[in-house]
């Protein structure tokens, strides 16, 4: 059954939200100077100009699309992951651990997975902090996943500051406070398009996101996470077992962050470095909130994002409007998804009453 | 502000009030007086209106027709301010203290002025306490006050006020048997000291202790009143209960099988206590056999809704055990219970029976999910199948399988629910919480005709409901629930039987 688009279907939300946002990010650039012709000339140059722009701009789109993939898990049990940050960064950490001290001679496949693997855990690990408090104490998950964003970014720093640690040998004073490169077996594969630094991660995350919106929508499990999300109390009584499912709902989503820190790390330059999220995590969230539970919305929003980092940057180099602009124009869109939230809730005509 | 009104005339007269909400007309032409110092007690079951007639006193609610007066002037509260601006004073049945302020601060809140003034307090703190013998600690934390002090810092804190008419809905519930001598004192005191006293309760025993004239409504509507020592106590019960005409007796007499029937469901020694400190269940024993329908009057608040959550497994009891069939229930989950066929009708369709936004489907199947897995994945087309023959076989009216359970009426919700837990493998129990609230003539029919199939079908029923005569016209036997224990067994062929549950009920045989 094809389903038929509604004025308030996410995608359509998204969309209108898109334009909005969109106008208000030419009206910034032409006090900058640049008429809407420029912006959208270096926008096109920087995202879709060069292989080069186009491959990064997938890569940025697959980090997004796990992050936001993993969020909508959580938020369908009715739990908010704010914590994509810092998933994110253990997963890095995790994966530069596996990645450095990989043996020379490991297959490529095997040495992806494991790394990968690695961050998975150490994502899902960082959650389940969160999420046993959560369970267990009833602390709310919005307050601990974003505490616990700090305290991860704070370990990236620590992991590459401190020679015992992940620190690359210092040879002198000018020796950058970074990890060694990740073994060449731990290194996601290219795509092997013509002078296009696109990975297999692109892969991976479509591949993903459409099993989590078959997991969500056509199993067992996604119905229960709904049925918790929606009403823990019923959910109980008809034999959920709601904190189990909550605590995996929000480890999952720990899982999929964690997996995004490995592939960042796992892609050139293939270090860890202080601020090597760039706050894909928070991106990410971003993401998964606009796309409102669809997983065709988050794939496709995933892709305008990716797209939209890479422009930016050329914004500012081709047409000199300041890259942050495109920061404004990300948190415009979020302010009108917090309206249209509002605005599908209080609007949506009510349920017909069949009576008896 | 001061109320003089001569002896002889009434302190507040209702003239044909009335109220609806949407279609229900909760209120229709209530007429009464309240003398002057005076203990006049409004009676009636749940629904009858009682609230509804205190909103409207206190202004909480707005008549549609009718007139009051208080003190012999026209008497029309739009606000509570307006009410207590006129001498009317009301302590609700949930208390409105903040736990973690202490007593003198909570008197003090939503006085004007910058200043509390604490010097005050404590004069007319004095006085209070030597007027009518209630005294309050005003040192002291509200959380660390038993359930009786709490109220009696929430009258202080209507007196304080110095109103003439002071209502008081529902304050025996929660109250224990010393709690609620103290408060008749209290009442008592009032009215010598002129002040009138409205009291809002469905227990007669305390009616008569307490009140000087009694109304009671049904219905919306007063069937009957006058002065305590004129009526006597078996007018006021029968007045209260009404007109019990066993529904369908006639039309479906039980067929009981022949023997002893087997126990199947054994509770023994259940205790709960509420997290507020007071008693939920006391020492609850009481076992249901074979094909045997027993039945739970009483008003609510008596433990009922407690003992269906430990029978469902939301809430573990301090101590005692429910077995089904010998296998110790007791701290099972959910799910094991549902294994071991244990069926349940929550009383709270909305937060426990039912997820409004799934559909009638989804909401059939989800306690068995695993039996619709096919490929890993949820064969949908075989629980759209299950559902619609469900639909059928209860006639629930939808628009089909697919469509979300929250969009039915409430009678086909509970038609959906009850074709989900009679249809549990292996049903050998089933506990029903209030399953016709809210139904139509239609739907309470079909739903006890329903429970009355399954203990047909050999399967233990235990039904709790507020309707007494709906418990008399479906079950065999009927026990009644007065704070926190089950009092008697009322064989339902008894042609006393429903005088014999009234009387329990309120507490007269307690």
């Amino acid at each position: 059954m094809m389903p038929r688009l509604h004025a308030r279907h996410p995608l359509v939300v998204a969309l209108a939200a898109m334009v909005i946002a969109a106008l208000v990010g030419f009206a910034l650039a032409a006090a900058a100077g640049a008429g809407p012709a420029d912006v959208i000339d270096a926008l096109i140059e920087g995202t879709l100009g060069s292989p080069f722009a186009i491959g990064t701009s997938l890569n940025n789109a697959a980090l997004l699309m796990l992050v936001a993939a993993g969020f909508t898990i959580a938020y369908r049990a009715g739990l908010v992951n704010v914590g994509g940050e810092g998933q994110l960064c253990l997963g890095g950490i995790a994966a530069t651990a596996v990645g450095v001290s990989m043996p020379d001679g490991v297959p490529m496949p095997i040495g992806v997975l494991t790394t990968l693997t690695a961050a998975a855990l150490a994502g899902a690990g960082w959650a389940a902090i969160a999420a046993w408090l959560r369970v267990k104490r009833g602390t709310s998950e919005i307050i601990t996943t974003l505490l616990l964003n700090f305290v991860g970014l704070a370990l990236v720093v620590l992991m590459v500051q401190e020679p015992s640690l992940l620190r690359q040998p210092v040879t002198s004073s000018e020796t950058l406070p970074q990890s060694e490169p990740l073994a060449t077996s731990a290194h996601l594969p290219l795509l092997g398009l013509a002078k296009n630094p696109a990975t297999i991660a692109i892969v991976l995350a479509v591949i993903l996101v459409a099993a989590v919106g078959i997991m969500l929508r056509h199993s067992a499990a996604g119905l229960r996470l709904s049925a918790v999300g929606l009403s823990g109390g019923a959910a109980a009584r008809l034999g959920v077992q709601v904190d189990r499912t909550a605590f995996l709902g929000l480890t999952t989503a720990g899982a999929f962050s964690g997996l995004a820190g490995g592939c960042l790390v796992t892609t050139a330059p293939f270090i860890l470095a202080d601020g090597f999220s760039s706050g894909f995590g928070f991106a990410g969230l971003v993401v998964g909130l606009l796309a409102r539970g669809s997983m065709t919305a988050v794939a496709a929003v995933s892709l305008l994002f990716g797209f939209l980092v890479s422009g930016g940057i050329n914004l500012q180099l081709a047409a000199g409007v300041p890259s942050s602009t495109i920061t404004v124009v990300q948190s415009v869109l979020i302010i009108l998804i917090a309206g249209a939230a509002w605005w599908t809730t209080s609007a949506a005509p009510s349920a017909q009453k069949v009576s008896v | 502000m001061t109320i003089t009104a001569p002896e002889h005339t009434a302190l507040l007269a209702m003239t044909g009030v009335g109220k609806s909400f949407g279609t229900v007309r909760a209120l229709d032409g209530v007429t009464l007086n309240v003398k002057p110092r005076s203990v006049h007690c409004i009676l009636g079951e749940n629904g009858a209106g009682k609230s509804t007639l205190c909103n409207s006193i206190f202004g909480t609610v707005s008549p549609d027709t009718g007139s009051m007066t208080l003190g012999g002037n026209e008497y029309r509260p739009q606000s509570p301010a307006d009410a207590l601006q006129a001498g009317v004073a009301m302590v609700h049945q949930h208390f409105s203290l903040i736990p973690t302020m202490t007593v003198a601060d909570n008197l003090l809140l939503g006085r004007d002025g910058f200043r509390p003034p604490r010097g005050q307090l404590a004069t007319d703190l004095d006085r209070i306490a030597d007027s009518y013998g209630l005294s309050v600690d005003p040192k002291a934390t509200v959380s660390t006050l038993t359930v009786g002090a709490r109220q009696r810092v929430e009258i202080v804190k209507a007196l304080l006020r110095d109103p003439q008419l002071i209502l008081l809905d529902e304050p025996t519930a929660v109250l224990d048997v010393h709690e609620i001598d103290a408060l008749i004192a209290t009442c008592a005191a009032l009215t010598d000291d002129g002040k009138s006293v409205v009291l809002i309760t469905h227990k007669l025993g305390e009616v008569a202790r307490a009140a000087d004239e009694a109304t009671v409504l049904r219905g919306g509507t007063v069937v009957g009143g006058g002065r305590i020592s004129e009526m006597g106590m078996s007018t006021l019960l029968e007045l209260m209960l009404g007109d019990t005409e066993p529904l369908d007796r006639a039309v479906a007499p039980r067929h009981r099988g022949t023997g002893e029937p087997g126990t199947v469901l054994q509770i023994s020694g259940l205790r709960l206590t509420r997290s507020d400190g007071s008693t939920a269940l006391d020492d609850v024993d009481l076992t249901v056999g074979r094909g045997e329908i027993v039945g739970i009057a009483g008003v609510e608040g008596n433990g009922q809704s407690e003992l269906t959550s430990v029978l469902s497994g939301a809430i573990a009891p301090d101590t005692g055990t429910v077995r089904v069939d010998g296998a110790d229930l007791t701290a099972t989950t959910p799910a094991q219970r549902t294994a071991a066929g244990l069926a349940v009708i929550p009383e709270d369709r909305h937060a426990e029976a039912m997820i409004g936004a799934l559909s009638i489907a989804e909401n059939i199947a989800m306690p068995r999910l695993s039996q619709y897995r096919r490929w890993g994945l949820l064969d949908r087309k075989r629980m759209r199948a299950d559902a619609a023959a469900a639909i059928t076989e209860f006639s629930i009216r939808a628009p089909g399988p697919d469509a979300p359970i929250g969009s039915l009426s409430g009678g086909n919700q509970q038609k959906v629910v009850l074709a989900r837990e009679l249809s549990t493998a292996g049903l050998k129990v089933v506990v029903a919480a209030q399953p016709t609230r809210g139904l139509d003539a239609g739907a309470v029919a079909f739903v006890l005709d329903r429970l009355r199939a399954a203990a047909d079908d050999g399967a233990a029923v235990l039904v709790t409901s507020s309707e007494i005569d709906e418990l008399i016209a479906v079950c065999d036997r009927i026990v009644v629930a007065y704070r926190g224990r089950l009092l008697g067994s009322v064989s339902t062929r008894s042609d006393t039987a429903a005088n014999d549950i009234g009387t329990l009920m309120t507490g007269v045989g307690a």
